[in-house]
This record gives structure tokens, sequence and C-alpha cells, in this order.
């Protein structure tokens, strides 16, 4: 007894693997009730198959489809997981693992014949091999040139935008926008004229209440009474929009990371991720009574990069 | 015909004995080692789908009217792409439920490939030999992310707009080269219109191509290697007990393809995903509230939620804060992930060859720095939704950062902690899964008593002592 058991399940499987399994000769009552089932699940299969024909050419139905082929898959996926568990003459087997390493020996064998085979062609023309190395290196940094043509020298495009001075405000549909027309407490995204939709040139009007700004003198000679103050849309973090404003706070609120920015005292963010504040759009108010820019940002839009300070 | 067939391929390729071994194949049966498996089988789900997805998409952001049947968006100005991903969901039959499934076998699929990562590294797969296997595996959950990212940005709608912005903000924040690296990539400043066209051929060209090789590659170190084992009655590091390729694994496998498929096919037809037609088109000055990107994506944005407002002024030169978090972080944290086989290998200077798999209980450092660091990406997974746990909470979005900022400093540590404690406590316990795995023998003696043998596997194999009770 314990002498055949020393070898343990192992021989037994072993011994199995070459022996013909019950389940060639007889069935039992699981296996049937089994094989019956299995049965049962693929014509499921079979019918939910027809299903999607009746569907796709009725004119298809999204969630019917989708539940149709779910059916199919799965009930074939049924009908063979329970051919795996009960039909088959399931049986542990065991394998043994070859060393992974040629070995020592081989190793050296293969350094011979390395050294053999490729000493004498490389290495008595230690000259002509570094030229090879050489030529290799140039051409290949050569090859690379192309990935130069996938864009354009960043140069100084991300510190400037389309606003110049003297350009109208205007909206995205490029209807100038004139002192007041903004409600007090609203707030509007504008562009200079001509560049409306310009990612980079995107600002927000905002009409705040008045005597409310904590800006100093040169700033505030950008805020045409007083009330009207522009900000970059482009969050200085992430680059978002910053969508949302809170006018009783006055406090404007990017959505994606949700820092915070205070309207009042010139975009300086107060909550959240972001370091530096929104950079002003400084107006003024042409003869029509259209705002006007008077330059560029008072700093790069968007979030930093490298040379920003350059 | 069979038979002549197989001389022809035989004479030619010399296959025959070849394909024999393979049949005879052993693999262990372990319920954790089928979630590889799960990831490929939603691999071949978004290889099917993907290639349907193609035959209809337009890589372009040409502004086109729309005019197809969605309503609210007839007669609107949207790019090529967006026009295509709406004629495909509204017009095109099956479109939908193609796109969905490819949306959620995609989700699955990273997911799938998470959870595998997490099989290997708590159960000490990666160990030698199995170390190039291990960068692979990296290699491939990047390559998942990139073709997550740049598939989930195709579409050309307003949310993904938001997320490649972003993106843009990310690599803008490299140091040195980074205004270079983000104007070669996008082509200019952003919206740069050849970004649309590139992601495609990345999406549906580059990414894929690696991503099969790899996988190949991935699986023919498996064989080769063969498949790591749980400790157990009979199994040792020298052989591997298990099942045999034909049948029983081929049945259980097909089995697997099929049930992932069959749940991919029911969230792609009844769980609707990414509806680009509530978002809207891209428009760089719109957005949307609350924006979140899909799941894996989520500690990265998160991690931008969370991030100090700290810019850096180094001699006029500028560190974005954006570098902290979207930059530094993700750079440290897969390069510890990407080097853990060596890492480990300079504390336990452990340089046997493992066939055996650890129980987690038995590796309390390793358990615990993993659980650690799973807390890590939690917490920012956590706060890339604090805009919606704020509304469902009733909570102040800053309260929820300020709550999270502390708990990504202290968390993990409570973690290593709880979990190096769990794992001792329960490596003292006698409920081994290893121990529990063997049970006993019972046998019926001539007298009429019982044998019991005690199956656990011993220390020089092979001697079971049989206890004997009365009858």
């Amino acid at each position: 007894m314990t002498d055949s058991d020393q070898q343990g399940s192992e021989r037994v499987d072993v011994d199995r693997q070459t022996g013909q399994g019950p389940a060639d000769t007889e069935l039992t009552g699981d296996q049937r009730r089994a094989e019956r089932r299995a049965g049962i699940a693929l014509v499921v299969a079979i019918v939910a198959g027809i299903g999607l024909f009746v569907v796709y050419f009725s004119g298809g139905q999204t969630q019917i489809e989708g539940i149709l082929f779910a059916v199919a898959f799965g009930a074939l996926g049924v009908a063979l997981g329970i051919w795996a568990n009960h039909l088959l003459d399931a049986r542990e087997v065991v394998e043994e693992r070859h060393e992974l390493t040629s070995g020592p020996a081989g190793r050296q064998a293969f350094e011979d014949a390395l050294a053999e085979e490729v000493g004498p062609v490389l290495g008595r023309r230690s000259l002509l091999v570094k030229l090879l190395a050489g030529a290799g290196g140039a051409l290949g940094l050569a090859l690379l040139l192309p990935v130069l043509s996938l864009g354009p020298a960043p140069g100084n495009s991300l510190k400037v935008t389309p606003w110049r001075r003297g350009l109208r405000v205007v909206d995205e549909n490029g209807e100038p926008v004139t002192l007041n027309q903004v409600p007090e407490n609203g707030f509007l995204t504008v562009f200079p004229q001509g560049h409306e939709g310009a990612a980079d040139a995107q600002t927000l009007l905002i009409h705040v209440r008045p005597g409310t700004l904590k800006l100093p003198p040169d700033r505030l000679a950008g805020v045409p009474e007083g009330t009207h103050v522009a900000y970059s849309k482009i969050c200085t973090h992430a680059g978002c929009p910053v969508g949302l404003y809170r006018a009783e706070s006055q406090t404007l609120i990017c959505p994606c990371h949700q820092s915070q920015f205070d309207v009042s005292d010139g975009a300086k963010p107060f909550f959240g991720p972001a370091a530096r504040p929104l950079p002003q759009l400084l107006l003024g108010v042409d003869e029509e009574n259209i705002l006007v820019a008077q330059g560029d940002f008072t700093a790069p839009v968007g979030p930093a990069f490298w040379d920003r300070g350059r | 015909m069979v038979e002549r067939s197989l001389k022809y391929v035989d004479e030619r390729l010399g296959t025959a004995s070849l394909a024999r071994k393979t049949l005879r194949k052993v693999f262990p049966d372990h319920w954790s080692f089928l979630l590889g498996e799960i990831a490929l089988f939603a691999l071949v789900v978004l290889v099917f789908t993907g290639t349907f997805l193609t035959f209809f998409y337009t890589p372009s952001v040409k502004e086109v009217v729309y005019q197809g049947p969605y309503t609210p968006l007839q007669g609107t100005e949207v790019s090529a792409a967006f026009n295509s991903v709406l004629r495909l969901s509204f017009e095109v039959r099956a479109g939908l439920l193609m796109r969905q499934t490819h949306h959620w076998a995609a989700l699955v699929f990273v997911a799938a490939i998470v959870v595998h990562l997490c099989r290997v590294f708590f159960t000490g797969a990666f160990r030698r030999p199995r170390e190039v296997n291990w960068l692979i595996g990296i290699l491939l959950l990047f390559l998942a992310l990139g073709e997550g990212f740049t598939g989930y940005s195709l579409p050309d709608d307003l949310l993904s707009g938001i997320g490649l912005r972003i993106f843009y903000a990310v690599t803008l924040a490299i140091p040195v080269v980074g205004t270079w690296v983000t104007y070669l990539l996008f082509g200019g400043e952003f919206p740069a219109g050849d970004i649309i066209s590139r992601l495609f051929v990345f999406h549906i060209m580059l990414l894929p191509a690696l991503l099969l090789g790899l996988v190949g590659a991935h699986m023919a170190i498996l064989v080769l290697q063969k498949h790591t084992q749980f400790a157990g009655h009979g199994r040792s590091e020298r052989n591997v007990v298990g099942k045999r390729l034909w049948p029983e694994q081929t049945f259980k496998s097909v089995s697997l393809l099929l049930f992932t498929t069959a749940v991919l096919a029911l969230l792609g037809g009844v769980a609707q995903i990414n509806p680009i037609w509530q978002y809207g088109p891209f428009e760089p000055f719109n957005v949307t509230s609350p924006a979140q990107p899909d799941w894996y994506i989520g500690f990265l944005d998160g991690a931008l939620r969370l991030g100090p407002p700290w810019d850096l002024d180094l001699f006029g030169f500028t560190i974005s804060e954006v570098f902290w978090p979207a930059v530094l972080f993700p750079g440290i944290a897969f390069g510890i992930l990407t080097l853990w086989p060596w890492i480990e290998r300079r504390f336990t200077k452990d340089r046997a060859e493992h066939h055996i798999l650890d129980s987690p209980r038995d590796t309390p450092v390793r358990t615990g720095i993993g659980a650690a660091g799973l807390m890590v990406f939690f917490i920012m997974f956590l706060e890339g939704g604090n805009d919606i746990f704020g509304v469902l909470l009733n909570v102040s979005v800053e309260t929820i950062t300020r709550i999270l900022q502390w708990g990504i400093l202290i968390a993990p540590i409570l973690t290593f902690l709880a979990t190096y404690w769990i794992c001792k406590g329960l490596s003292r316990t006698r409920l081994h899964p290893a121990h529990i795995n063997a049970g006993v023998r019972l046998s019926r003696t001539a007298d009429g008593g019982y044998e019991t043998t005690s199956l656990e596997p011993t220390s020089s194999d092979g001697e079971r002592e049989p206890t004997r009770t009365g009858g």
C-alpha cells in the first residue's frame, strides 16, 4: 500500500495517458446529462445566429444585435465548457522541465565558432571596420533627418497670438463687441477680428461689478470703464478652456483640473494646480464704441514650456 | 485528405514532430493564469471590430456640414472625422455595435493586462528566467495605453479634444526638448491640422504592429520557458503539472474566448459608451464639465488635479507645474515597475531559477510594496473623478482634493504596514493554500480500518507517513 503510494498520483496519471479512458466505451449518467446540456446550448447558439440574420435584414437594432451576439457566443462557450468539464477524459499530466541553458560547453563552442569565423573577416581590417562603423553612424543620423519635417521649428510661436494693437474684439461669429454689450456679471468668449476660433487667441471678456478690480494702474488702464476686463481663456496649467465663471465671487474655474483664478486680482490662481495667472489682454474702445485690443497678452498664454521666460 | 495535407506540409516544413509535441504541451491549471488570456481575447475582438471601423472612418479635420439623421447636430460644421464616426454610429448597420464593442474591448483589454500584471508581480513570476518576458509585458502595457489614448482621440469630439489638449501640455512640460518634441508630434501649435491623421497612423499601424509582434514574442517565450505553477502535491521546480494543450486547455481557452466575446458584444450592444454626439464636435474654445477620460488615463488626470502649483525658474528657463505629476511621477513609477525584477534582486540576492510561484503572503515586503503602489494609483484615480464625487457626496471639490493630497502621502505607508501585517499573520496560520490543496487520501484497509495519507508536500519529496486511525 505504502509502496504504491510513494509515487502518488503521478504514476497513475502517466499510466492513464496511454490507456483507453472510460469515455470511449460507455457513457456514465453524468456524461449523458452533460451531453444533453451541451446539445441544448448549441441549439441556443444556432437559434441566436439565425436571429441575427433576421434582425440584420429587417433593418438592424443595436441592442438586440448585441444581446443575440452575446447569447450565440455565450451558448457556444457554455457548450465547450460542459464538454471540457464532463466529456473529456481530463487528467493531470506531468511534464519535465528541460534546462533552458545550452551550458558552458555550448557557449564555449559558440564563442570558438565566433572567433573562428568572425575574427579573420573583421579582425585584420581594423581601419575598414572603423570606417564602416563611421559610415553606418553617419547614414543612420542622416536617415533621422526626415523626422525634422514632422513639425515646424517652434521659434516664437508659443509666445505670440494674433492679437495686435487696434484689432477689434469680436465674438465667435465675427460680430464686433461693443461696450456694455455683455451685461454686468456676464462673460463672453471673444477673438481678434479675422481670427475667429483661433485656439491661442481665445479670450474671456468679463463685465465685473464696478470698483471690484484690484489691479495695478497700468493693468487697470486696459480695462474700459473699470469693468470690462479680458483674460486669456487658456488655462495656464494644462491648456483647457477656462469655461466656468462664478460671478458672485468673481472666480474663474477650469473644469479639467479645478484651478481657480481670482478675476478681481489679476486672475491669479488661488486653488488647484495652476501656478501662473491667466495673462490679461489690455483693451480700449474705438470711436464706434467697439472694444479693441491695445496689443498682445501680458504674458505667453497657455501651459508652461521650457523657454517660456526667455 | 487530412493525411495527405499533413504529409504535404511536413515534407516541406518538417512540422509534424513539433506539432505532436505542441499537442502534448502541459499548462498548469489555475484561474489566475487565465487573466492574460482574457487580455489576448479582448485583443482578438479589438482587431476584428477595429478593422471594421477603419472601413468607415475618415482621418481628417476638414470641415464639413453634418447632414445625417441625428437632428440636434444637423447643419453644424464638424470635422470629416467626427462626421464619419456619426455616420458609422447612426447610418451603418451594426456600426454602433461594432464601435461600442471596440471601445468596451479596449477598456477590458487594459484592465486584463493590469490584473495580469498584478498576478505576475504578486506571485513573483517575473523572477529568473522570466525577466525578459516581464519587460515585454511592460512594453505591452505601454502600447495598450498608447492604443487606448490614440483611439479615444480619433472621433475628434469635444471630450477627446480636451484630452489631446492636456496631452499637448504634458509633452510641452518635458524639460529642454519639450517644445520640439511637441511640435514634431503634433505638427505645430495646438490644434495643428495633422494631428488626427497622425493619431490614425499610430493607432492602426505603428502601435498594433509593435503590439502584435510583442504579443507573439511574449507567448513564444512562455512556451519555451514553460508556465510557472503554484506549489502543491507532486509539483516541483523541475516539472510542470497540469492539463495538456489538447484537448483540455484548448476547450477551456476557446470557451473563455467565446465568453469574453459574449460579454463584450453584450456591453457593446446594451451599454452606451462614448456618445460623442452628446459631447459635440471639438472646438478649441469649448469645454465640457465634468470631464473624465477612459479609466486607464484616470490616474494621470487625477495626478494633474492633485499636483502642487509649483513651477520652477531655472536660470530663466521654466519647469512647468505639469512636470511633477505628469512627467516625473509616471517616469519614476513606471521606471520602478519596469526594473522591478532587478531592484528586488539587489535586496534578496536571489539569482536562482524559479518555476514555483510565491504565495503573496510568503513575500510580505514585495506584497506590501505592490499594495502601496496600487494605493497610489487608486488615490490618483479617485481624484480624477473629484468633481463627480463632489456632486455625489455633496462635498466641495476643494475638500476632496485636500483630503486626497494628504491621502496620497499617508495611505500608501498605511497600506504597506497593513499588508505586511496581514501577510505575516496569514503565513503563520495553517490555512496556507499550498497545504489546503493537498488534502488527505483515505483508504480502506483489508481489516475494515481506514488509512489517511497526508498529501502535503514535504521537504524530502516522496516520504509520506500514513496515519492509522481506528476502524
